[in-house]
């Protein structure tokens, strides 16, 4: 009998590549007669459009295309947009963040394009801009969009509620119980508001895209996405062709967090190539992936009702979340954030609000945990001040509060595979917990040690469909077609371990191949760490078919029932009797008469659900499972720089079932270096609408010097009914807890000062303390 | 106009015509063909683009070919003895030392100049060393356990 394929730490599939640079990137794929594209984009946040003027450029010698508003005109609508279709494929009347992209340029050389673009003339008519949520909704603010299209048959807009006027672009609300009883009942009533910063993706491969058109109409467009399958769509919407008309092509992708899960460069880079006859390549410079997508800021309003003893009875979030000027997946991110807002917690009485806002700032778009951090910051910090507050344990407040299997969640979902109380007490003995005197005052000193803990819950994208084919060769190899991206999370190893399992193949037989959709299936996104849940469910489904086959093929091949036979190492055997047993190239040949032939395995997984609109309560799921995770932390503070140091780390995610344990770790570890840095250092800063910080000098990511001294990724394994093996998907995880994990500890090394902005910068802390020391 | 220049590119002696304004990173990506140097921040800091000049980590994106002239440069495509990859190559495979793979090759290169300059680094000089080189997925646990790998096979070599 062969050894199981699951739980394993598969060497990975595409390791040869990446460690000799073989691997294939976007940017790497030339074809005869490629041409460069260059953007030129506004210097105004706001501005009416006046004129654009292109004829110099044109007549550039080596100027091949010149792309503005006036080339749009033959289109159905030239606006793109994944649920709302606000972005036009150029500026068409306005521009509305500095940076929008204003006319495009395609030339035979790089320089050329760059110097073309230069001899583009506009004319701006400047408007007044709003650069921030809460400025953003107040009734005189000048609005981005006086006319909102949404996107008609996507899986996730029907729970969406999407508001017409002003600057909000949609609103999510639920509750349960009954607030004001609630809180008339509480001992103690706590009200703070919290914020946190834009941030880069940092993906370190920057967006880029290649174009064609084929001689009979089709086009063709490789490009660095985690979604394949909507930019097929949208490219055909956008261009009024079927869909079997449009071809997308990912090789790997160097990263993308969530910053490469919509349309971005692929509309204008099929433009230009229409236009100019040629294959046009788009690759971003650093800075300009800086204009293209970030995080979303949000400000949340958060007051909680407790009684003495730590009962939370009564929780109010109002979560204002900062998307930039086109609304990307904002709506579904402000929903899914406004969803968790009152924490992994059991409180009767709830009432969570939260908002999409357009801003003069640039568009957002999915990001690593999307929209959980911003409100996951402000209820784990105040659930240490109400632990403080009331003299208890804050890992006692914790889980004598925390949800348990089959509690009913705020949506109304009935939760499963609950792990979280598991995972708190791992973090917690992973970094020493001390109870109640991690609060305790620390001795005076320049610097000062404190450790934190914070758990999160997180919702997945719910209902979604992954679709999947199994190929299986004569041979007795396999492939599995799919549409999920390898973004570096080890999808080519994972799925193929999955179809190996159930087909009982060496997972070295299974290949698993690149998306192209004119031969890949339908794939929701690789995004929302869905791929090993669904499309692995999908793959299992599609192995389940051709493995029916086999069984059918051999029960009449060793003449018995398909129900006494089972598959074992590429072959199918009698069970109980081994001896009667024929590999899969005598099965095939069986039915084929020689080995030759293919079998096909097909599975379309489909998740059900989603919320009502107008309560947000689920309707059946409002998501298919729900990510829970824990994170400690111990800091040490600098009282005289302000500067905070995490000394250790640990975060532990319950995996369901993890497939492959090292690339849990690796994906879990990732997340909480994201989080780290968004933590203590990263913020995109603005200056009226104007980045100021839109490059790696100026805005840093985490490095080997920032890296924890210990820095524990932790398993816990809770399996859910529906993952495929029990699996969850575990890639976010960390995007949330260790945000809080970190200020706690800042909070419990200053004696209870609380720092309620991200990041936790020096001059921050330094204030704080002044603040604190300014008090009577 | 391009100036030419004589270089010894993975061994290999090149007489090249680069224009003057053009970086190590563009001529090794679009003369040579060489794709596995890669631009992740076009300024020098990210370290997705370092190759090894004279043996000495560089950001290529930073360097004008021209200031190659006369040099030996190495890529990652340099690195293997024909099938048999690189120890460093090796050790990053086995310990799972990567994820997206973009950084891979300058991480890879930087490790080759570090072990090169010190054999047996402690862990705050590889920290120290390889800390101009980022990994947005965070794979920073299994670099060190790669580095600590190849110290030890280097120390086991030296006591044998």
């Amino acid at each position: 009998m062969s050894t199981s394929a699951i739980g394993i730490e598969r060497p990975r599939v595409d390791g040869p590549a990446k460690v000799t640079g073989a691997a294939v990137y976007t940017a790497d794929v030339e074809l005869p007669g490629m041409l460069y594209a260059k953007a030129l984009r506004s210097p105004h946040p706001h501005a009416r459009l006046l004129r654009v003027d292109a004829s110099k450029a044109e007549a550039y010698s080596g100027v091949i295309a010149v792309v503005t508003r006036d080339d749009l005109r033959d289109l159905p609508l030239p606006y793109f947009g994944p649920i709302v279709k606000d972005q036009p494929i150029v500026a068409i009347d306005r521009v509305r963040f500095a940076g929008d992209v204003v006319a495009a340029v395609a030339a035979e050389a790089r320089d050329v394009a760059e110097e073309a673009v230069g001899l583009i003339e506009v004319e701006y008519e400047p408007l007044p801009g709003v650069f921030d949520a809460l400025s953003a909704i107040q009734p005189d603010a000048p609005v981005l969009h006086e006319q909102r299209q949404t996107s008609a048959g996507r899986l996730d807009t029907p729970s969406l509620r999407f508001e017409q006027a002003g600057n909000v672009c949609s609103v999510y609300h639920v509750e349960d119980g009954d607030l004001a009883a609630g809180f008339a009942a509480a001992d103690e009533i706590f009200e703070d508001v919290y914020s946190t910063a834009k941030l880069q993706h940092g993906h370190l491969e920057p967006h880029a895209a290649l174009a064609y058109w084929e001689p009979a109409g089709k086009l063709v467009v490789y490009t660095a996405t985690q979604n394949p399958s909507y930019i097929r769509i949208q490219l055909a919407e956008l261009f009024g062709l079927p869909q079997s008309q449009v071809r997308v092509i990912v090789p790997f992708v160097g990263g993308g967090y969530g910053g490469k899960v919509h349309a971005r460069l692929e509309p204008l880079t099929a433009l230009l190539a229409r236009k100019a006859r040629r294959p046009v390549q788009w690759v971003l410079t650093r800075e300009e992936v800086f204009l293209t997508g970030h995080c979303h800021a949000a400000t949340v309003r958060i007051r909680t009702g407790v009684k003495r003893d730590g009962t939370l009875v009564a929780r109010e979030v109002e979560a204002y979340y900062d998307t930039g000027a086109y609304a990307l997946t904002g709506p579904t991110t402000a929903k899914n954030g406004g969803e968790v807002s009152g924490g992994p917690y059991r409180i009767p009485n709830q009432s969570l609000t939260s908002y999409c806002v357009y801003t003069n700032t640039p568009p957002t778009g999915p990001f690593r945990g999307f929209g959980t951090p911003q409100v996951c910051w402000p209820y784990e910090c105040q659930m240490d001040d109400i632990a403080r507050r009331l003299e208890i344990d804050p890992l006692a407040l914790r889980q004598k509060n925390l949800v348990r299997e089959g509690d009913t969640f705020v949506t109304g979902d009935a939760l499963q595979s609950v792990g979280l109380s598991d995972c708190l007490a791992e973090v917690a003995r992973a970094i020493d917990w001390q109870g109640r005197a991690e609060q305790a005052p620390r001795p005076p000193g320049p610097v000062v040690r404190g450790k934190g803990l914070a758990v999160m819950i997180k919702t997945t994208m719910t209902p979604s469909n992954s679709t999947a084919t199994v190929r299986l060769n004569a041979d007795g190899s396999a492939t599995l077609l799919t549409s999920s991206v390898e973004i570096g999370q080890g999808t080519l190893t994972s799925l193929a371990q999955i179809v190996a399992e159930e087909l009982r193949l060496p997972p070295e037989r299974v290949s698993v191949t690149f998306p192209d959709t004119d031969v890949t299936p339908f794939d929701q996104s690789t995004s929302s760490s869905r791929t090993v849940f669904s499309m692995g469910r999908a793959a299992l489904g599609a192995a389940g078919e051709v493995r029916q086959q086999l069984l059918a093929i051999g029960a009449r091949a060793l003449e018995t029932a398909p129900n006494d036979l089972e598959l074992d190492d590429g072959a199918v055997q009698v069970r109980g009797a081994p001896s009667r047993r024929l590999t899969i190239p005598q099965l095939f040949a069986a039915h084929f008469g020689a080995p030759v032939g293919s079998l096909l395995g097909h599975h379309s997984f489909q998740t059900q659900g989603g919320v009502n609109p107008t309560t947000g309560k689920a309707k059946g799921r409002a998501s298919v499972y729900f990510f829970l995770s824990a994170c400690a932390a111990e800091v040490e503070v600098d009282v005289e720089t302000g500067k905070v140091r995490v000394l250790r780390i640990a975060n532990a995610v319950d995996a369901g079932k993890a497939i492959n344990p090292r690339q849990c770790h690796l994906q879990n570890e990732g997340s909480m270096l994201t989080e780290l840095g968004a933590a203590l250092f990263e913020e995109m800063v603005f200056d009226e609408g104007q980045p100021i910080n839109a490059s790696f000098v100026e805005y840093m990511l985490p490095s080997l010097e920032d890296q924890p001294q210990q820095f524990r990724s932790l398993l816990v394994e809770h399996p859910h009914p529906l993952g495929p093996f029990g699996a969850k998907g575990v890639g976010e995880a960390a995007l949330g807890p260790v945000g809080p994990a970190i200020g706690n500890a800042v909070a419990n090394a200053l004696d209870g000062v609380r720092l309620r902005d991200l990041p936790l910068r020096p001059d921050r802390v330094l204030a704080a303390l002044a603040a604190k020391g300014a008090q009577p | 106009m391009t100036i030419p220049i004589k270089t010894a590119i993975n061994g290999r002696e090149r007489e090249l015509a680069v224009k003057p304004n053009q970086t190590l990173l563009e001529c090794l990506r679009d003369e040579l063909g060489l794709r596995g140097t890669v631009e992740g921040c076009g300024v020098g800091v990210c370290g997705s683009c370092t190759v090894l000049v004279d043996g000495r980590p560089v950001s290529s994106c930073l360097l004008l070919a021209t200031n190659a002239d006369g040099k030996q440069v190495t890529t990652i495509e340099g690195l293997a003895d024909g099938e048999r990859l690189h120890p460093v190559q090796e050790a990053f495979l086995q310990c799972h030392a990567f994820q997206c793979g973009y950084c891979t090759p300058g991480m890879i290169m930087a490790t080759v100049a570090l072990l090169a300059a010190n054999s047996q680094p402690t862990e705050a000089e590889t920290r120290d060393y390889l800390s101009g080189n980022i990994c947005r997925c965070g794979t920073y646990v299994e670099v060190l356990a790669a580095v600590r790998a190849l110290a030890g096979s280097s120390a086991a070599e030296e006591s044998a």
